[in-house]
């Protein structure tokens, strides 16, 4: 295998492989993506995979999320269908003294052109019949959606290939040098030279700093989600917690744990899991669970992405987020732009790794 | 609810178990999601061999009989109907009897889940009337229900060869023994004989191409080496071989290596039949797909190391009882199934798959 490269990029989940595609677009040098297992195998494939905008605060980032939303159907021109379904978003409450948050929310939103309704119960219902008819209201966003991870990302690889971008899976990057102006990528399979170095490693984004000596503070979380038997199409709309799949199987999914990267799942979250989905929608109650599954996610220190050039370091670049589906059009496009044109066309400097000092 | 010993599974290998560690006195539980104990030892009318040198030979059926008869005199709760569908943050297992969940805290697990059919996949070969030969011998032995009138079985194995007997003996016409290596694959030849002298042809190197039916299965198509042949059938069993069931080895977290000999991928554990997880044990088919009389020895193995960790049992003993089985087994286990477990073990310190269900 080649061991020159003009630019690798450490990690081929959704971030790291939608970035190189993004790259491989405009780009005719040489680019590797390496991944320690195989894209698909972290948190990228184990998500619900919603392209979620509301309820993101604040509103420059969901403004932020709302650009990459958009992004997404001329992507799917681009690479192929990846069932893309702009479903509109619900965020149910249930207690009449949320709906003042929910109208503040909707305020500031407003200010930079994100529609979102806060809606009755007369309105939820109306919208999503199965719902809890116990639901005092809704926040509501058309912009939301959802997408099937694993077509997106797979999608991302090939068109990614065949623009020449070459993929080196089941190999774990060990250490990482700089010398003579170029970086030396250590890894189980041999160490690449590049020019250009960027570090999509997800959930592994600290470890992968600190081979560096650049403190990158994402911790990881952990979510559990159930599947259910395939069941007939009655939801209509992502609603926050669980979502309709195009098979009919309902994936249900609220827990955060700080769990470091144990992917089990316990019975304790769960339980609480499936009171929570019927909770939202009775009728759950009779449906079987086939499955569950956990994923590890990554989250920076502060919650917003950490994105563009490492201060202090030449031609080392971060992409490290939460909801890395939602964004991962968006970060394709900023980092090609950076290192293309040396800027990006939205301001990103909000999300430097300089904030963290 | 609290238990000493938590036994998943109440086949031959979980009851070997049970009566193992129950009999030094330990509080032991046995969740089974069938309404009986005796797992598959239920609807085996064939003659069991080898047995260990403790039982007389005796039919499937009456070896279950015989260790349930064991098992009820000592203090031994069965959760029969119930099921095993994860386990809580602190380690209990969560079990469920279709209505509630409850918490299970044990302070070993013996895991003793058997081991699931394989089928062999053709052209349409879902269609009702084509099922496994497992399934063809519940529904004769246990449901007293004939399966079909015309029948062609794939695949030679013992159990493939003991079925095709059984098939014949309750009057369903045997049509062909369809088998893709070039010669018939069970041990005991005298089966084979045995199908031939009633005139059952034995294809070799073939296998089917397509099944048809309208609603069930009706006519095949087989491929032998020079030409297809079409049988009007409306029943096949298939031997696809069995694999460990291991759900609960992967909600427990254990790690696995691959032994082509023992059924494919099977939980690490060592000679003590403990997984890599201290307090889970492992017996039976899902420590490796084996035959009855070493199924039990494998479950009597891991009873007394859980009897030993619980100080029911002095080492030196459980060492000595241990040796013994083992020296058994060796005997009594097929030589291939036997080298492979021994590779097996010695995987044990540096398991193939570690870590799997770490991000």
């Amino acid at each position: 295998m080649e061991t020159n490269y003009e630019t690798i990029v450490i990690g081929g989940g959704v971030v790291g492989s939608g970035i190189a595609y993004h790259l491989s677009e405009r780009y005719k040098e040489g680019v590797l993506v390496l991944d320690k297992k195989y894209p698909m195998s972290g948190t990228s494939g184990s998500t619900q995979a919603w392209v979620w905008v509301h309820n993101k605060t604040p509103s420059w980032y969901a403004e932020f999320s709302m650009y990459s939303a958009e992004l997404y159907p001329y992507l799917s021109k681009k690479i192929g269908d990846v069932e893309y379904k702009r479903t509109g978003g619900l965020s149910p409450f249930f207690n009449e003294s949320d709906r003042e948050k929910a109208e503040k929310l909707a305020e500031s939103y407003r200010k930079i052109g994100i529609k979102i309704k806060v809606l009755s119960r007369e309105e939820v219902l109306e919208k999503e019949p199965y719902m809890n008819p116990e639901v005092a209201g809704a926040t509501y966003s058309s912009i939301d959606g959802n997408v099937n991870p694993f077509r997106l990302i797979d999608m991302y690889m090939r068109a990614a290939k065949r623009n020449g971008v070459r993929y080196s899976t089941y190999n774990k990057v060990t250490e990482i040098k700089k010398q003579d102006g170029k970086y030396s990528v250590v890894s189980d399979k041999g160490a690449f030279e590049c020019k250009n170095l960027i570090l999509a490693g997800g959930t592994w984004s600290r470890e992968i700093g600190d081979m560096l000596g650049v403190k990158i503070p994402v911790n990881q979380l952990r979510g559990q989600i159930l599947v259910s038997e395939p069941l007939k199409p009655f939801l209509n709309f992502t609603i926050s917690g669980l979502r309709q799949a195009n098979n009919g199987e309902v994936l249900m999914g609220y827990s955060m744990e700080e769990a470091g990267f144990n992917r089990a799942t316990t019975l304790d979250v769960i339980q609480e899991t499936a009171n929570m989905a019927v909770q939202y929608v009775p009728g759950l109650r009779k449906a079987k669970i086939v499955r569950a599954f956990s994923g590890i996610r990554a989250m920076p220190e502060d919650g917003f992405p950490i994105l563009g050039k490492v201060p202090g370091h030449e031609n080392l670049y971060v992409a490290a987020t939460h909801s890395g589906v939602t964004l991962s059009p968006l970060i394709g496009t900023l980092i090609t732009e950076l290192i293309m044109d040396g800027e990006t066309s939205i301001p990103i400097d909000r999300y430097s790794l300089r904030r963290f000092g | 609810m609290k238990t000493d010993v938590l036994i998943i599974g109440g086949g031959p290998a979980g009851l070997s178990a049970a009566i193992e560690t129950a009999s030094r006195g330990l509080d032991v539980t046995i969740v089974d999601e069938a309404s009986k104990l005796g797992g598959q030892l239920n609807q085996q009318t064939q003659a069991l061999r080898p047995l260990p040198s403790v039982h007389e030979p005796m039919r499937g059926f009456e070896l279950a009989d015989k260790l349930i008869e064991q098992v009820k005199g000592f203090n031994v709760r069965p959760l029969l109907n119930h099921r095993v569908v994860g386990f809580y943050a602190d380690g209990s297992a969560g079990i469920t009897d279709e209505e509630n969940v409850f918490p299970v805290k044990a302070k070993k697990i013996i895991v003793a889940s058997g081991a699931a059919e394989k089928a062999v996949a053709f052209p349409k070969w879902t269609l009702p009337g084509i099922m496994t030969i497992g399934a063809a011998q519940t529904l004769i032995n246990r449901d007293f229900v004939m399966p079909g009138r015309e029948a062609v079985i794939v695949g030679s194995s013992d159990f493939a060869m003991e079925t095709a007997i059984q098939l014949m003996d309750v009057g369903i016409r045997v049509k062909a023994i369809i088998e893709k290596q070039n010669g018939a694959l069970a041990k005991e030849q005298e089966k084979v004989s045995e199908l031939s002298r009633n005139g059952i042809p034995f294809y070799f190197n073939s296998f089917i191409r397509e099944a048809r039916g309208n609603g069930q299965v009706a006519q095949i198509d087989i491929e032998l080496p020079d030409e297809v042949i079409t049988l009007n059938v409306d029943l096949i069993c298939m031997d696809g071989g069995r694999a460990p069931i291991l759900d609960v080895f992967y909600q427990l977290g254990c790690s696995f290596g691959f032994q082509e000999e023992l059924g494919g991928w099977v939980p690490q554990y060592s000679n003590t039949f403990q997984t890599d997880r201290e307090d889970v044990f492992i017996a039976g088919n899902a420590a490796g797909i084996s035959t009855q009389g070493p199924l039990l020895l494998t479950g009597m193995i891991a009873g007394i190391s859980v009897s030993e960790e619980l100080q029911a049992i002095s080492p030196a003993e459980a060492n000595e009882i241990r040796d013994a089985i083992w020296k058994e087994l060796g005997l009594l286990e097929c030589k291939e199934v036997y080298t492979g477990r021994v590779k097996h073990l010695e995987n044990f310190t540096s398991p193939v798959l570690k870590d799997q269900f770490i991000s």
